[in-house]
């Protein structure tokens, strides 16, 4: 995954949190390995996908790129240059070449802020542009995001969850930055809404060229918008791969049993359709399982008569296609084994 | 299969008329559920999709009758269960018949747990509000309830506190204490929507599973469309207040006939063939503090004629003769219209506003 002239390298990020006790003589009793080792690329002008459940890492490692988060470990190189290594002027420009747009626009809006004022402030930060430049930036903005220049007098409550998103979309924009992590921007939405901001993003992505992290735990959603994916388990990267690949030939058991629990909304495909149910919950990334992570949950295991290797040996991200690559002992199986598994571990019911 | 009239010795389990759900505030009124009707039949799984606003969750709590009392919530129409008129029942055999005959599962349990009670003490006063058995026989109840929801050790959880569950876990036991009792209706309220997708397929088994072992009907309100097409028989599709549309499962999503259920589906993204732009429905939902005239969906529809503004459309058959597919819809939407997503008609327009036309 590591190659040349890439815009963003992530290499070996870890972002431990410490977990503490006592209010006055804090202990450390503990640490939460959020992000644990993950090396990613991303190139200019390409969309990736993070994908992953609760406690995957996916939201800390979306901080560690825009610097909202400084990892414990690791570095992270943005066009060429290591970012915690420039001095505070120079972190300062590169802040204005990444912006994030966060979950809940609500949360994320100042209410006592018109929508305008919201947008032209980080431009205010930057100290970019006169007072009419700014105006009509806003305008500007307001307009690529599918908003009417009236609602830049408007207060975040008094638009709908949908255009409030699209507010924040138009003010991570507004300082034109060629890399914009999203972080679940369409979760908090309803179905019809969520449509409109999926299609501002591609639609963004095609007209501005922005390179982009969408970071969502909805894998239809990642599939529309981003050109390569990486599926975070307790912290790691478990498989990374071209969109189509991916959802294709999926070669992790873990993405695997992810993609077959998605509710298809098709009746035809989901009565016939076969399905692996893990066991269990994700276990808590304070104590993640020795070697794979994944092995307690892992049918594939099972299926292979529980391997020593599994719960022994922590699994690198090996290439395994071109452009493919996995972190599974057994990925080579998989396929196989997927194939011929029995049916009581899986379940399909005619409805 | 079920259909819409039935016989007189085969009534509905639960026969919902005309209901109709308003909350006074100090400022207005809020028109939550304008005249919604609906028949479920023992065992069967009804699915409720509707949006945030669309007035399902409205529902579920007016027939579990847990809405505030007058003035605050304005409730009106019948509601028939195993032939008894929930509506019209004092507060006293209502409670009895809650938790019994009819059980509820929330979106969030760590909101509907206590958390300051140990699990066990909660399942077992469920049990124990209903049956008149003595402790050790609750307990032992509740351990068997949280093994059958797939919960390892379950003596040793019962001493717990929801805090030191998983979300999942918790939400298997909402199930749990739902079903205690064996009711005749459970009603899941989005009981998957706040887990992860690899948990959600698990509890979504598992509710398949129980409900169908015991002949529990459920009504399983959602707005995931393949959660509807997962799990239920049938569905009706909810819009600010109002059942648009009502099919069985497979025919509304093979022939879907209300504008809004077409956008709906072609709103959603998909795992499966070519990925293309998304075609949503443009617009807001509507602002339910305004008395509905006409058409809800109307000012969002690229079908609309002039009568839609001023005059709700009745939620008929399909086809005549084919009781169980209904629409609401003045003008719907015609199988070939329906993987384009707009109308094909020569020379078709919307039809404008009254106020735009003065």
């Amino acid at each position: 995954m590591i190659t040349n002239g890439s815009l963003l390298a992530m290499r070996d990020i870890r972002v431990h949190f410490p977990i503490t006790k006592g209010l006055f003589l804090r202990r450390h009793v503990g640490v939460v390995r959020a992000v644990d080792g993950v090396d990613l690329e991303v190139r200019a002008g390409q969309s990736v996908g993070l994908v992953g459940e609760s406690g995957s890492g996916k939201t800390t490692l979306g901080r560690a790129v825009v610097a909202l988060t400084r990892p414990t470990g690791g570095t992270i190189t943005f066009d060429g240059r290591d970012v915690w290594s420039l001095d505070r002027d120079e972190q300062t420009k590169l802040r204005r070449r990444v912006q994030m747009v966060f979950q809940d626009p609500h949360a994320s809006l100042d209410p006592r802020m018109t929508v305008a004022a919201s947008i032209s402030e980080p431009l205010e930060i930057h100290h970019l542009g006169s007072r009419s430049d700014r105006k009509r930036r806003v305008g500007e903005l307001l307009e690529l995001v599918g908003l009417h220049p009236s609602h830049g007098g408007r207060y975040p409550h008094e638009l709908s969850g949908g255009q409030r998103q699209r507010v924040g979309v138009a003010r991570a924009l507004s300082l034109g930055p060629e890399l914009i992590v999203a972080d679940e921007p369409v979760s908090a939405l309803d179905v019809s809404i969520q449509a409109q901001i999926v299609n501002l993003l591609q639609k963004l992505r095609r007209e501005l060229g922005l390179t982009s992290i969408l970071i969502a735990h909805d894998l239809a959603v990642v599939r529309q918008v981003s050109d390569a994916i990486a599926v975070m388990y307790l912290g790691r990267i478990v498989e990374w791969a071209n969109a189509q690949d991916l959802y294709r030939e999926p070669l992790h058991p873990y993405t695997v049993a992810l993609l077959s629990a998605v509710p298809i909304p098709d009746p035809v495909i989901e009565a016939t359709r076969e399905r692996i149910v893990l066991r269990g919950d994700v276990p808590s990334p304070a104590s993640p399982p020795p070697g794979c992570a994944f092995h307690t949950r892992c049918w594939l295991r099972d299926k292979l008569g529980n391997p020593e290797r599994c719960s022994a040996e922590t699994p690198a991200l090996r290439t395994l296609r071109s452009g493919h690559l996995v972190a599974c002992h057994f990925a080579e199986d998989g396929r196989e084994a997927e194939a011929r598994i029995d049916p009581e571990s899986r379940s399909s019911e005619p409805s | 299969m079920s259909s819409t009239t039935p016989s007189a010795n085969e009534r509905p389990l639960l026969d919902v008329h005309d209901l109709r759900v308003r909350f006074t505030l100090l400022d207005g009124t809020v028109f939550a559920v304008n005249g919604v009707s609906l028949h479920l039949e023992r065992g069967e799984t009804l699915g409720l999709v509707g949006e945030s606003g669309s007035g399902k969750s409205v529902t579920s709590l007016a027939l579990m009758r847990l809405l505030p009392p007058q003035p605050a919530a304005n409730v009106s129409g019948e509601i028939v269960f195993d032939g008894r008129d929930l509506a019209s029942l004092p507060e006293r055999q209502m409670r009895a018949m809650r938790g019994r005959d009819l059980a509820m599962v929330f979106q969030d349990p760590m909101t509907s747990l206590n958390p300051v009670l140990r699990i066990g003490e909660q399942i077992e006063e469920t049990i124990r509000a209903h049956r008149d058995v003595d402790g050790a026989t609750a307990k032992a109840r509740a351990a068997e309830l949280l093994r059958l929801v797939g919960i390892a050790d379950p003596e040793r959880q019962l001493e717990r506190y929801p805090h030191e569950f998983s979300g999942g876990m918790r939400q298997r036991v909402m199930i749990a204490m739902a079903l205690a009792l064996e009711p005749k209706l459970l009603i899941a309220d989005e009981p998957t929507t706040a887990l992860d997708v690899t948990i959600q397929a698990q509890v979504l088994e598992l509710l398949k599973k129980l409900t169908t072992e015991r002949g529990t009907a459920v009504i399983l309100i959602t707005h995931d469309l393949g959660v509807v097409a997962r799990m239920t028989r049938r569905v009706a599709v909810m819009y600010a207040g109002k059942i648009v549309e009502s099919a069985p499962t497979a025919d509304l999503f093979a022939s879907p006939t209300h504008p809004y259920t077409v956008g709906l589906l072609h709103s959603v993204p998909r795992l499966e063939g070519e990925v293309g732009l998304l075609r949503p429905i443009e617009g807001s939902p509507p602002d339910l503090r305004t008395e509905p005239t006409g058409c809800p969906f109307a000012p969002r529809c690229a079908w609309r004629l002039d009568v839609c503004w001023g005059r709700m459309p009745d939620l008929d058959p399909v086809a005549a003769g084919d009781g169980d597919h209904r629409v609401a819809c003045h003008n719907p939407v015609t199988p070939g219209e329906v993987g384009l997503a707009r109308p094909d008609r020569d020379g078709f327009e919307p039809a404008p506003a009254p106020s735009a036309v003065a």
